[in-house]
């Protein structure tokens, strides 16, 4: 059977790569904490060497402590049935502000599952990784301002014309507040009789103009 | 609700015309084929055998949004998708209903507060006729709100000119 966290913690250390660190929490949730300068080269240590055979990235994500940004990966081998959690920290700095972007080595050079799980975390904590091949956002519209799961994050009240807030006004009244008048037009002369006095050609200011088409016709 | 609403004064030929219009409207609701998030899978269990929505005429979900009578918005809005629900509600044609279906769509349900890119309930952006609350509602609390709807259209004017906009108008035309 498998390596446990201790055991495979103890072959990291004594793989003499620079920048592996203690063993956090071992008798609770095991995490190996490593600098950011020794990620890629752990990640392939773990992939590649046959005691250990870590075939699987599950899962990376962030975390943002205020006065940090942690990195987490989990790693897992079927072969071996054994896993492993990693984290590696950047320190914020003092006159950090919302632009500030932690930057982290990207390791999906050497797995491919990092691409995206790395996009999601650029997307939602503005994490940096450097080396990324696509770096864009994830699932908030290209557009978006900011990284919402930051603690500094300012919620929007709207994105491009959409209303965000609990109580915002709905956004066919508000264009019915300009457009349509309150109440009920005499109907002008020579008018159908089938069309209510309301309907955009019916209306006196209206004029030649044509009615405005609606979004998504033709 | 349409172009012919409150065309025509009420008499005995509008009022009998107007109860087999709304009859035939109320028994051949067609959804549109439309889900974003986990109420849709109570709302497929309705249109499924087990609730079996077509003995109300509406288990005929349409492809398109031209051939619908009923948007059921089945799960959270978010910013992204709001845009699109909107789309869609625009190209249907009248007359058209709308069901809020799960607390997200009826006002942001678990993501009221913190929720940075969830519209506040679907209200927001289009017209809603039925609200159902639940997380998800049962598949009973859908049907009722297509109960409570069929209710509604029964009682819609299509041809009947309503008291205060026939006064109005009489007035406009007397002067």
């Amino acid at each position: 059977m498998g390596m446990n966290e201790r055991e495979i913690h103890a072959l990291l250390t004594a793989s003499g790569i620079d920048g592996v660190g203690g063993l956090e929490q071992p008798d609770l949730d095991p995490t190996v904490v490593l600098q950011p300068s020794a990620l890629v080269e752990v990640m392939t240590l773990l992939r590649d060497d046959e005691r250990l055979a870590m075939e699987m990235l599950h899962c990376v994500t962030a975390v943002d402590r205020e006065d940090r940004v942690d990195v987490v990966y989990h790693v897992c081998s079927f072969a071996r049935h054994h896993a492993l959690t990693l984290r590696t920290s950047v320190a914020k700095p003092d006159d950090a502000d919302e632009s500030w972007h932690p930057e982290v080595p990207s390791v999906a050079s050497v797995y491919a599952a990092a691409d995206w799980h790395e996009r999601e975390q650029w997307d939602l904590l503005g994490v940096h990784f450097t080396g990324h091949p696509d770096l864009r956002r994830l699932l908030l519209p290209p557009e978006w301002i900011g990284h919402p799961l930051r603690k500094d994050y300012v919620y929007p009240s709207e994105h491009g014309g959409i209303p965000l807030e609990l109580d915002a006004v709905p956004i066919y009244e508000r264009d019915e507040r300009e457009d349509t008048p309150p109440v009920a037009e005499p109907r002008p002369a020579g008018t159908p009789l089938n069309q209510p006095p309301s309907a955009p050609s019916a209306r006196p200011h209206a004029g030649g103009k044509a009615p405005a088409k609606k979004e998504g016709e033709g | 609700m349409g172009l012919l609403n409150n065309t025509m004064p009420a008499n005995a030929v509008t009022n009998a015309v107007d109860g087999a219009v709304n009859w035939g409207r109320k028994s051949s609701l067609w959804p549109m084929t439309f889900g974003i998030a986990c109420c849709a899978i109570e709302m497929m269990a309705v249109f499924a055998a087990t609730y079996d929505l077509d003995r109300f005429g509406a288990g005929v979900p349409r492809a398109t949004p031209r051939q619908s009578d009923l948007i059921i918005v089945p799960g959270t809005v978010n910013a992204k998708m709001a845009v699109r629900v909107k789309r869609l509600y625009d190209q249907m044609a009248e007359p058209r209903y709308v069901i809020a279906m799960g607390a997200c769509v009826c006002g942001g349900g678990p993501y009221a507060k913190w929720g940075y890119n969830t519209v506040k309930g679907v209200h927001k952006i289009i017209p809603v006729d039925i609200f159902i609350p639940g997380c998800p509602p049962r598949p009973e609390a859908l049907l009722d709100g297509i109960l409570k709807l069929r209710e509604n259209i029964s009682r819609d004017d299509v041809f009947r000119r309503r008291r205060d906009t026939a006064q109005t108008l009489d007035s406009a035309y007397s002067t």
